[in-house]
């Protein structure tokens, strides 16, 4: 187990081990998919999230220009009707094929439910787990899960777990099935298919919810050693460790689940109290906000104090050496908890994605700028904003990039074109005009001025869809650089970190009072399509007449 | 603005012509994607230009209320807010007025209409359109005129087309004070509706003021008018345009409707149908277009079409992922407008290609063919052409649709 993956392909090493076992690390993921190709992943680091297979707001042609490195997949948007389209495309890469992802650059990763979708489900079966398609739940079965892998060939897979998502909380007896049905099926997914040269990277959801020793339970039985016909299944494996890349961690129904014991700590059918981990003084005013009514993605409370030592207790007993990777991450300030309570490796970008969606350009550094920027709101706390809602009238004028930073961006450096297609009669031989790049010389791409804030503001207000592809773009970078920032601080001046992580917590607002003014305003633009917009528009702006009124 | 015609067909009255704008060279035929909200729907400008797109056209009414003049100003006109290094043409504002506000009165003075904000009269006048525009900064600008819809009778037809004479000039007059004549070129706009004694009246009456417009637009159609009559008013018209001028057909964007305005003699098209249609779902092919919402095309992992320059096609985006996200993700429209566009200019630069090889006549024999297959031929489009010269059922036995006959792809037709 130590040392050597059994996987071949798919390799994570530690670059740094941790002074202890959960402390911030660095490592590398190491994706060798044959002799020409490989793709490096630093960590810590970041995967892109999908919705139905794709980047959202973004082109095929823009994920090479991102920096995105990992794109992780749930499949059951392909589900509404079986057998899945993708598990018939031919080849040996049929994911990447399929989806428009290049091997040389895109690990691709492949799990059955959105990690984003905290909706409650249907109950899970001995057999089943209940994913959501558009045309309704649909039962899994591990067996089935099984053959879409191997189908589909992704590089990482997340094997079927029984994540509960009905309502919280969880009696002892459904954490104990919780934990049961995870370990057989992911038994199950790592046991070799004969013939069959592929083998997938597994990455475990560590089960348990809420429940420290349930946590504690279940990974442990992934490092038993199985006997019987359950060894039998896995051989040549002795245990289920032997067979996983990496653990992993669903952030969504944990919260849900503290969230609920919150709410009803008085609850008799509640595990018992010693097993949660005790609510930390609130830090962050958790009275109900107005603006709940309206909020369209809602946040559950983050509860980031209470996860960490449930993810250690499901860490505690295994080897230091594999992936850890966190999804549903909220805030800046939580990766760089998780990083240094956990040691975690891997984060999903969703939260930063969803920014885009709503508006927000964000606009924050690791460590944080020694001087503040005078561009960012600054909170009645007297924190920063992480960025900027572009809704807002503000921005109307605001004729620079969209970071204070610089940022290497589609958005804030845009590249001319070094080609372009040619119709019929329109080549230089016709037009006169020279080609955009001498043909011998090598191509030096011209980086144009950066889109604008008050660009964005405009698209945003006009329903325009290259907005959200423009601060997608923006703050995936935006994301990257953070990580580059907390792996370079890691390289140079680990002892740095605490104090760093420290400061980035007091300048910056961890509240994202920011993204609740944007998905309120985005939620006005949004429904307000029809007639009467502009009027209800000029009645938000206080400013009155800049740059709206009709100057006729 | 230089205008220079290079080809001529010899059957047709379509040409090849080169027109040299601030922001380069745009071939003509073209035709003009439609950036309203000065973006090319969910694309960026770099993408749009490297699909060879060099003239877009941006809306003069909507820029006008968002971002508004004061940004406009500041930033320095709408190429540099929207990141456009290439040509760009804008309209006058006067179509959206009409269009979109039911309250527009339209006197000697200018267009009368309720402030979409305030719901207060505000006027538009020539001179303010032309000042907007100049703000704006496009390379080629529009006169305003005054909108009638294509189906009004009666006397209103003649008094639009008269006051859009009227207008011209204090259009041309407030250009010429404004210093921008060399950087930004003004276009008549022919009204006269569907009446060919008035649109006659009008020609005569714009082309005397030849010395003042770069260039021509036919105003007034597409708007619900029989094609029928559609054509012979294109025909009309470009037949008594002015050779050195480029001639502009507002509101064309169906294929066979371009290459049958191109073969009257028509240089430049903009419609926003390519780019809307590829949000529902639907991708125009040479073979005619494909709803890609279909269950027929679910399991189908050829892309759009194979033989097609675009990103999309070429980067193999199959016809099953645009299935799955079709209507759902942006990233979809993204991938069919990318390729709407790319067709739109393929139809024209292989107009172009065909013009100046002295074959334009086969290949609009071809497009029919591949386009309709067996359907039928619109029978507006084979008299359009018959008018030009061209047989399009020269030794074939088609049967003739009455009406627009524009396809579609139908759920039952799988």
């Amino acid at each position: 187990m130590s040392g050597h993956s059994p996987i071949p392909g798919l390799f994570f090493s530690l670059l740094t081990p941790s002074a202890t076992r959960f402390g911030p690390r660095l490592g590398n993921v190491l994706l060798k998919r044959d002799e020409q190709t490989e793709i490096q992943i630093q960590t810590p680091s970041y995967l892109a999230s999908t919705s139905r297979g794709v980047i959202p707001h973004l082109s095929r042609d823009h994920y090479a220009s991102s920096g995105i490195r990992w794109v992780n997949i749930p499949f059951e948007s392909f589900l509404d009707v079986l057998p899945p389209v993708p598990t018939l495309v031919d080849g040996k890469n049929s994911l990447h094929t399929f989806l428009g992802y290049s091997l040389g650059q895109h690990v691709v990763s492949m799990a059955v439910r959105d990690p984003a979708d905290g909706r409650e489900m249907p109950p899970n079966g001995n057999a089943h787990v209940a994913a959501y398609s558009l045309r309704g739940v649909r039962k899994v079965t591990p067996t089935e899960w099984k053959s879409y892998v191997y189908s589909c060939k992704p590089d990482i897979v997340f094997a079927l777990a029984d994540i509960p998502l009905t309502h919280p909380p969880y009696s002892q007896k459904r954490l104990t099935k919780s934990i049961e049905r995870s370990a057989s099926w992911l038994a199950s997914l790592i046991s070799p298919l004969p013939n069959n040269k592929y083998r997938p990277s597994v990455l475990v959801h560590m089960a348990g919810t809420t429940s420290v020793p349930a946590r504690r339970a279940f990974a442990e039985s992934l490092i038993e050693k199985l006997f019987g016909p359950e060894a039998e299944t896995i051989k040549p494996l002795q245990t289920l460790d032997q067979g996983v890349t990496g653990y992993t961690f669903d952030l969504i129904p944990i919260r849900l689940s503290l969230e609920a014991a919150e709410k009803r700590h008085q609850d008799p059918f509640y595990p018992p109290a010693e097993s949660i981990p005790p609510t930390p003084p609130p830090t962050i005013d958790s009275a109900p906000t107005p603006l709940s009514e309206v909020n369209l993605d809602p946040t559950i409370p983050a509860h980031t104090d209470q996860l960490s030592p449930l993810l250690q207790a499901s860490l505690e007993p295994l080897s230091t050496t594999k992936l850890r990777l966190v999804n549903s991450v909220q805030t800046p300030h939580e990766i760089l908890r998780l990083i240094s309570s956990v040691g975690i490796d891997i984060f999903d970008a969703h939260w930063a994605q969803r920014a885009g969606d709503v508006g927000v350009a964000l606009d924050f550094t690791f460590p944080a700028p020694s001087s503040h920027s005078p561009a960012l709101k600054a909170r009645e706390n007297n924190k920063l904003d992480i960025g900027h809602n572009l809704y807002c009238s503000s921005y109307t004028h605001d004729f620079s990039a969209f970071g204070s930073a610089s940022c290497g961006c589609r958005a804030c450096s845009p590249v001319a074109p070094a080609t372009r297609i040619y119709h019929g009669v329109d080549d230089p031989s016709f037009s006169g005009e020279s080609s955009t790049i001498p043909s011998q010389a090598p191509a030096e791409p011209r980086v144009k001025p950066s889109f604008s804030r008050a660009y964005a503001h405009h698209l945003l207000h006009t329903h325009e869809m290259s907005a959200h592809s423009l601060l997608v773009l923006h703050n995936l970078s935006v994301l990257d650089q953070f990580f580059g920032g907390i792996r370079t601080l890691l390289q140079d001046r680990p002892e740095k970190w605490d104090q760093e992580v420290k400061r980035f917590e007091e300048i910056y607002d961890e509240e994202l009072k920011v993204f609740e003014e944007a998905r309120v305003m985005w939620r006005d633009v949004d429904l307000a399509r029809g007639k009467g917009r502009l009027v209800r528009e000029k009645a938000k702006q206080e400013e009155g007449t800049l740059g709206t009124a009709v100057e006729l | 603005m230089q205008f220079e015609v290079i080809a001529k067909c010899k059957t047709t009255k379509a040409r090849v012509s080169r027109m040299t704008l601030s922001h380069g060279v745009t071939m003509l035929p073209t035709f003009m994607p439609v950036a309203t909200q000065a973006a090319i729907k969910g694309l960026t400008p770099e993408q749009v230009e490297s699909l060879g797109v060099t003239l877009i056209l941006n809306n003069t009414y909507h820029l006008n209320l968002r971002p508004g003049l004061k940004v406009l100003n500041e930033v320095g006109g709408a190429h540099k807010f929207q990141g456009w290094e290439r040509n760009l043409l804008t309209d006058s504002g006067g179509f959206q007025l009409v269009s979109l506000s039911k309250f527009t009165t339209i006197t000697e003075e200018g267009a009368l209409f309720a402030s979409p904000f305030t719901g207060e009269p505000t006027m538009l006048t020539p001179e303010e359109s032309i000042s907007i525009q100049h703000a704006i900064g496009a390379d080629i600008i529009m006169q305003l005129d005054d909108v009638v819809s294509s189906l009004t009778t009666g006397p209103r037809v003649e008094e639009a087309m008269e006051r859009s004479v009227r207008w011209l000039d204090r259009c041309t007059a407030h250009h010429e004070q404004s210093g921008k004549k060399d950087r930004q070129n003004l276009f008549a706009i022919v009204q006269g509706g569907l009446d060919p004694g008035l649109r006659d009246r009008c020609l005569d009456a714009m082309i005397q003021r030849k010395n003042d417009v770069a260039g021509y637009a036919i105003g007034g159609l597409s708007g619900g008018e029989e094609k029928d009559t559609f054509w012979r008013i294109i025909k009309q018209c470009a037949d008594k345009l002015p050779e050195d001028r480029p001639r502009y057909s507002m509101g064309i964007g169906f294929a066979e409707d371009l290459l049958v305005c191109v073969a009257l003699g028509v240089d430049m098209a903009d419609c926003v149908f390519p780019t809307r249609t590829a949000r529902f779902g639907v991708a125009l092919t040479h073979s005619g277009p494909l709803n890609l919402k279909l269950n027929k095309h679910a399991r189908d992992f050829d892309p759009i079409d194979k033989n097609c320059p675009c990103p999309t096609c070429s980067g193999k985006t199959s016809r099953a992922i645009l299935h799955h996200t079709t209507t759902h993700e942006t990233s979809a429209a993204h991938a069919i407008t990318l390729h709407n566009i790319t067709f739109q200019a393929q139809v024209m630069g292989r107009a172009r290609a065909a013009i100046i090889a002295g074959t334009f006549p086969e290949y609009l024999r071809k497009f029919f063919s591949d386009y309709f297959g067996d359907a039928g031929y619109p029978e507006w489009c084979v008299n359009a052409l018959r008018s030009v010269g061209v047989d399009l059922l020269e030794g074939k036995d088609l049967k003739l649709i009455p009406g627009s006959g524009a396809k579609w792809e139908y759920s039952d037709a799988s």
